[in-house]
């Protein structure tokens, strides 16, 4: 027979189970998750991108939480971003791929940077059925062949043109040039979008270079390229830090001639390995935040992007924020999360972008609606600041 | 001739770090008769350490220069003490034994790439330049801290040559890689030999690291691009001699220097890859190594 306390012990328990369920309110509501897988790098001298992309993308899915998240079909969906290194190469790709796709069975990727690790993901993601976002610059990246891939940042095709025919406009009497390029498909993919844009402009293209991504000794071709005397050079794909160790060796060398990045993102991590060398870069992928179209919004993000990064936001990360606007925008016009549903409404939609309204477009010149409109930024370092130059809203983008 | 100059100063320049990078390395396989994947761990972790403590000690009031000596000798007393570490736990075991060694060291190269990205982030870090400006010699330019780097790299090659050359200890450390066994029996005491030339070796490592802080991108894997050309210097050189160690560091210095400025730095690696393949089809102990 039973103890007597034992059994009023054990009834006391189940009728305080039950209390508690009855009283306490049941989350029969709450939202479920759909996770936002990022293949970024998170080391070397592109990991400021990868970690200011991830941040971004937790503000915006933060953001799109606390305003009521994605509604679809009678429920509500929130975003969980999910970010792993792919170290900029086609090998960590693809193992992030793997992780994403088999793993964590992601359906949507927020973001990925990196044309050679992008291409791994992308050839398991329209396989699959995922839909993906980027921001590698390769035209054949998109186009009707890969339905679900979508372009969210200005890519060199877009930034090229405007950038070198401004720095050709300001500068005159440039009659030649220097690419130098990291040596994978972004650079490659922008050293020939780069190398037509100058000539084009007539100006001649002296010598083209490739270096390996994790060089640290950049005396050696600096040392080519002063000798060399193009009046300008363009660093095309290179990040900031291999950037400002360039122009910082070819200023030891006694060349002073006009600098252009064309995926150059910020002052501050030119700045820090270049120095005084810095001064005067064109840039085609940085934003300026002290000016007076900046809005509050902008300002506050940009603050909060410098805190947990240590340097300024720019059109690369914010890529990683405009997707999952994006995304709640075409689920909702779907009313699906399926992905290839989704895929079909986001040219559709218009969203509220970091900049302001955007859209998907470039069917003229990819073939398909696949690319985030978003105006372009010429912008220059001055006084050790970045100062913006030009804003080129997308033509496209102004009858939507 | 103004350009030639200049590409033989950036060879030299270069090879500076090359050299004090691979002397440790040869150090550690002729004294121990390993091949130590992880010497990078050593050069990664003192330019890491340089990198933080640096800024840290120069908001604390330090000047430039100080700051600096600070954060070097942080740098190198913390690699000494993951090097004490890997040998004590690990290579003790394992000397002579190609095989064992050569797993472990992967190993520990995973193991050390995975803490320190965890520890310092990914993210590039920037040492400022302790001796700032450019020096003009012969008509070529060279950045004042390279020259600096220069100097205490020829300076550490030499010290290290007087140790091996006129001390006790070195002697002994030149007797136990010629032959172990012999040195056992003229009461060397061996263990002991071995693991001074490991911290040796190591703090050459941390040096080479310490002063590449400057001029660099520091990230958590600055060691794996210098470990690769350190072992083709080495295999170049002869596998544990050190004048191998130099040699074939310049060698690899020069290609990368002429290379880079007649192709680019994309070629200068490949032709890098090829030579090694040349001259160990011609001589497979090296130009300088023993059979």
């Amino acid at each position: 027979m039973a103890h007597p306390s034992r059994s009023f012990a054990a009834a006391s328990c189940l009728v305080g189970l039950f209390v508690m369920g009855t009283l306490v309110p049941t989350h029969a509501s709450a939202a479920e998750i759909i996770k936002l897988g990022l293949s970024v790098p998170l080391s070397g001298a592109a990991a400021n991108w990868g970690k200011g992309g991830e941040w971004l993308c937790k503000q915006a899915a933060q953001e799109i939480a606390k305003s009521g998240g994605v509604k679809v079909d009678g429920k509500v969906y929130d975003f969980e971003c999910i970010a792993y290194d792919n170290k900029y190469n086609a090998a960590d790709g693809t193992k992030v791929a793997q992780t994403l796709l088999t793993r964590d069975n992601v359906k949507f990727i927020g973001g990925s940077l990196g044309t050679a690790p992008v291409r791994a993901l992308q050839s398991l993601s329209e396989r699959d059925g995922v839909l993906l976002f980027t921001t590698a610059w390769g035209k054949a990246i998109k186009g009707p062949k890969f339905p679900l891939t979508f372009t969210q940042m200005n890519t060199v095709y877009e930034i090229s043109k405007p950038l070198v025919g401004y720095v050709k406009q300001a500068n005159p009497g440039i009659k030649t040039v220097a690419l130098l390029n990291p040596n994978d498909a972004t650079g490659q993919d922008v050293e020939s979008a780069s190398r037509a844009s100058w000539e084009a402009l007539g100006v001649k293209v002296v010598s083209s270079d490739w270096y390996e991504r994790g060089t640290t000794e950049f005396q050696p071709i600096a040392a080519k390229i002063a000798a060399l005397k193009t009046d300008a050079v363009d660093l095309g794909a290179a990040p900031p830090p291999d950037a400002g160790f360039v122009f910082k060796e070819l200023k030891a060398l006694g060349w002073n001639g006009v600098k252009v990045v064309e995926v150059g993102s910020g002052a501050e991590g030119i700045l820090a390995t270049g120095h005084e060398a810095a001064e005067g870069v064109y840039m085609g992928a940085a934003m300026t935040f002290d000016s007076p179209a900046t809005t509050a919004k902008q300002k506050a993000l940009n603050d909060g992007g410098k805190a947990a990064t240590g340097e300024s936001l720019n059109a690369i990360q914010i890529g990683f924020y405009d997707s999952v606007y994006a995304l709640k925008a075409a689920m909702e016009k779907a009313q699906s999360i399926d992905p290839k549903r989704v895929a079909a409404a986001l040219p559709t939609v218009t969203f509220e972008s970091f900049y302001g309204k955007s859209a998907f477009g470039g069917a003229a010149s990819y073939g398909s609606a696949q690319q985030i409109l978003v105006p372009v930024l010429v912008t220059q370092l001055k006084d050790g600041k970045l100062a913006e130059l030009q804003r080129i809203a997308p033509e496209e983008l102004k009858s939507r | 001739m103004q350009t030639v100059f200049q590409i033989l100063l950036t060879a030299l320049q270069i090879g500076a770090i090359y050299v004090l990078f691979s002397l440790g390395l040869t150090l550690i396989f002729g004294v121990m008769r390993v091949v130590n994947f992880a010497h990078g761990q050593f050069f990664t972790l003192a330019a890491l350490l340089v990198a933080v403590v640096d800024p840290w000690l120069a908001a604390q009031g330090w000047s430039g220069p100080f700051a600096y000596f600070g954060a070097v000798v942080a740098g190198i007393a913390a690699a000494l003490a993951l090097g004490a570490i890997v040998y004590r736990f690990g290579f003790r075991y394992f000397q002579r034994d190609l095989t064992g060694s050569f797993i472990l060291s992967v190993g520990l190269v995973l193991l050390c790439e995975g803490v320190f990205l965890d520890v310092f982030g990914g993210s590039v870090r920037v040492v400022p330049p302790v001796v700032r400006g450019d020096v003009a010699i012969l008509g070529a330019n060279i950045a004042a801290q390279r020259l600096v780097l220069g100097g205490v790299a020829v300076a550490s090659t030499v010290l290290l040559y007087w140790v091996l050359a006129a001390t006790r200890f070195g002697k002994a450390m030149r007797a136990v890689s010629i032959d172990h066994e012999a040195a056992m029996l003229q009461g060397i005491p061996c263990e002991r030999i071995a693991f001074q030339g490991f911290l040796i070796a190591t703090t050459l490592g941390a040096v080479a690291g310490a002063l590449i802080a400057p001029i660099s991108a520091v990230t958590p894997v600055l060691g794996a691009d210098y470990l690769v050309k350190g072992f083709i210097a080495v295999i170049i050189g002869g596998l544990g001699s050190v004048p191998g160690a130099i040699v074939g560091s310049l060698f690899i210095a020069l290609i990368e220097s002429v290379g880079g400025f007649v192709f680019d730095p994309s070629i200068a690696n490949m032709a890098i890859f090829v030579l090694v393949m040349i001259v160990l089809m011609v001589k497979p102990n090296g130009l300088l190594g023993r059979g």
